[in-house]
């Protein structure tokens, strides 16, 4: 696959060059940043959720249809990696992110969708740090990450 | 009995700092209390005990018992720069619930070894059959607050004017609560 366009297994970017060595995105930039990190392809689906469009706060009613789809696709993908562990209380965070996500239908216009689907990806996000902490890791942050995306706003940091 | 088979633990901070998590032994007096000698005077002020005093922490170390309180220390090399602890009763009608306690030596704080050594206690409680976790804070310790409230924890109670700090002052107390997964849980993932 040298030489060709390929897409990030992790991030989805489209990216040019050798796969093997992490390729780089058109324009020259380097390869995927999560590439190498624990459970990278977990934090690029967080984070490209967390970035996503949705978030906006002139969101389109597609892209909030897309944000929600793309959560129930992340909430999975943890699913399946928490198969494999004896992580009770990632577990029971993920739990809290599927009962959040369901009760979330963007088709209903319900006027909480945007609140649960931000608790969903809040939850999913912990499940994530609870599987980085059983390999001694630092919590993903998502921050450290959004050069790679379109982010107007830095929340505040603050942890003990 | 909780399975301490995972001990000792490499964790990494999120400054690259890598320190070691494992449960206290009868060796780690003077770490310890050198560890709670570097707590600021205005955090002492809560401590239930005077652990400025080195028997007190002897006391500890001569009467460790896992199953009742079981410490876990974080260490950079030698030095302690965290402790949590998780305090059961092995009787009685709180015998469910598991109390948390965490303290961290200020050069550590604010890069998340406080909400690593909820997460490891939490990790605990859910392996001890407990059915809920319980934190005590004063709730000027919002850095504190914001880490339980991180980890899943709720709060259960405020009480003002609750507890006094040891020059009299009075201050609200918060009750913060973890609820436990156990197996009548129905899980859907």
């Amino acid at each position: 696959m040298a030489g060709t366009d390929h897409h990030c297994p992790h991030c989805g970017a489209e990216l040019r060059g050798d796969m093997r060595k992490g390729g780089s995105r058109h324009g020259g930039a380097p390869g995927c940043p999560y590439d190498g990190l624990a459970y990278a392809a977990l934090r690029a689906g967080h984070d490209a959720i967390y970035f996503g469009a949705w978030r906006r706060i002139d969101a389109l009613p597609l892209e909030i249809r897309r944000g929600y789809h793309g959560i129930g696709r992340h909430i999975d993908a943890i699913g399946r990696e928490l198969a494999g562990h004896d992580l009770p209380a990632a577990a029971r965070d993920l739990n809290e992110a599927v009962k959040a996500h369901r009760t979330a239908d963007p088709r209903e216009d319900a006027p909480d969708v945007l609140r649960l689907m931000d608790n969903a990806l809040s939850y999913a996000h912990r499940a994530i740090d609870d599987l980085l902490h059983e390999k001694g890791l630092p919590p993903h942050q998502p921050m450290d990450f959004a050069e790679w995306y379109d982010v107007v706003e830095i929340p505040f940091r603050d942890e003990w | 009995m909780i399975d301490l088979d995972r001990y000792p633990r490499e964790i990494a901070l999120r400054n690259g700092a890598r320190l070691v998590f494992r449960p206290m032994d009868r060796d780690d007096v003077d770490r310890l209390w050198n560890f709670f000698g570097r707590i600021p005077p205005e955090d002492k002020m809560f401590f239930r005990q005077d652990v400025g005093r080195r028997e007190v922490v002897q006391h500890w170390a001569d009467t460790l018992d896992y199953g009742l309180v079981l410490p876990i220390l974080a260490l950079e090399g030698d030095r302690v720069v965290g402790d949590a602890t998780l305090h059961r009763q092995k009787t009685g009608w709180k015998q469910g619930v598991g109390v948390v306690r965490v303290q961290i030596a200020p050069d550590y704080r604010h890069l998340g070894l406080g909400t690593a050594m909820v997460r490891e206690l939490r990790h605990l409680g859910e392996k001890s059959a407990l059915r809920y976790l319980m934190a005590e804070v004063i709730e000027e310790q919002a850095a504190a607050v914001r880490a339980f409230e991180k980890m899943g924890f709720v709060r259960g109670a405020a009480y003002r004017d609750f507890v006094n700090d040891q020059a009299g002052g009075l201050h609200n107390l918060l009750v913060l609560l973890y609820p436990m997964s156990y197996p009548s849980d129905d899980l859907d993932v």
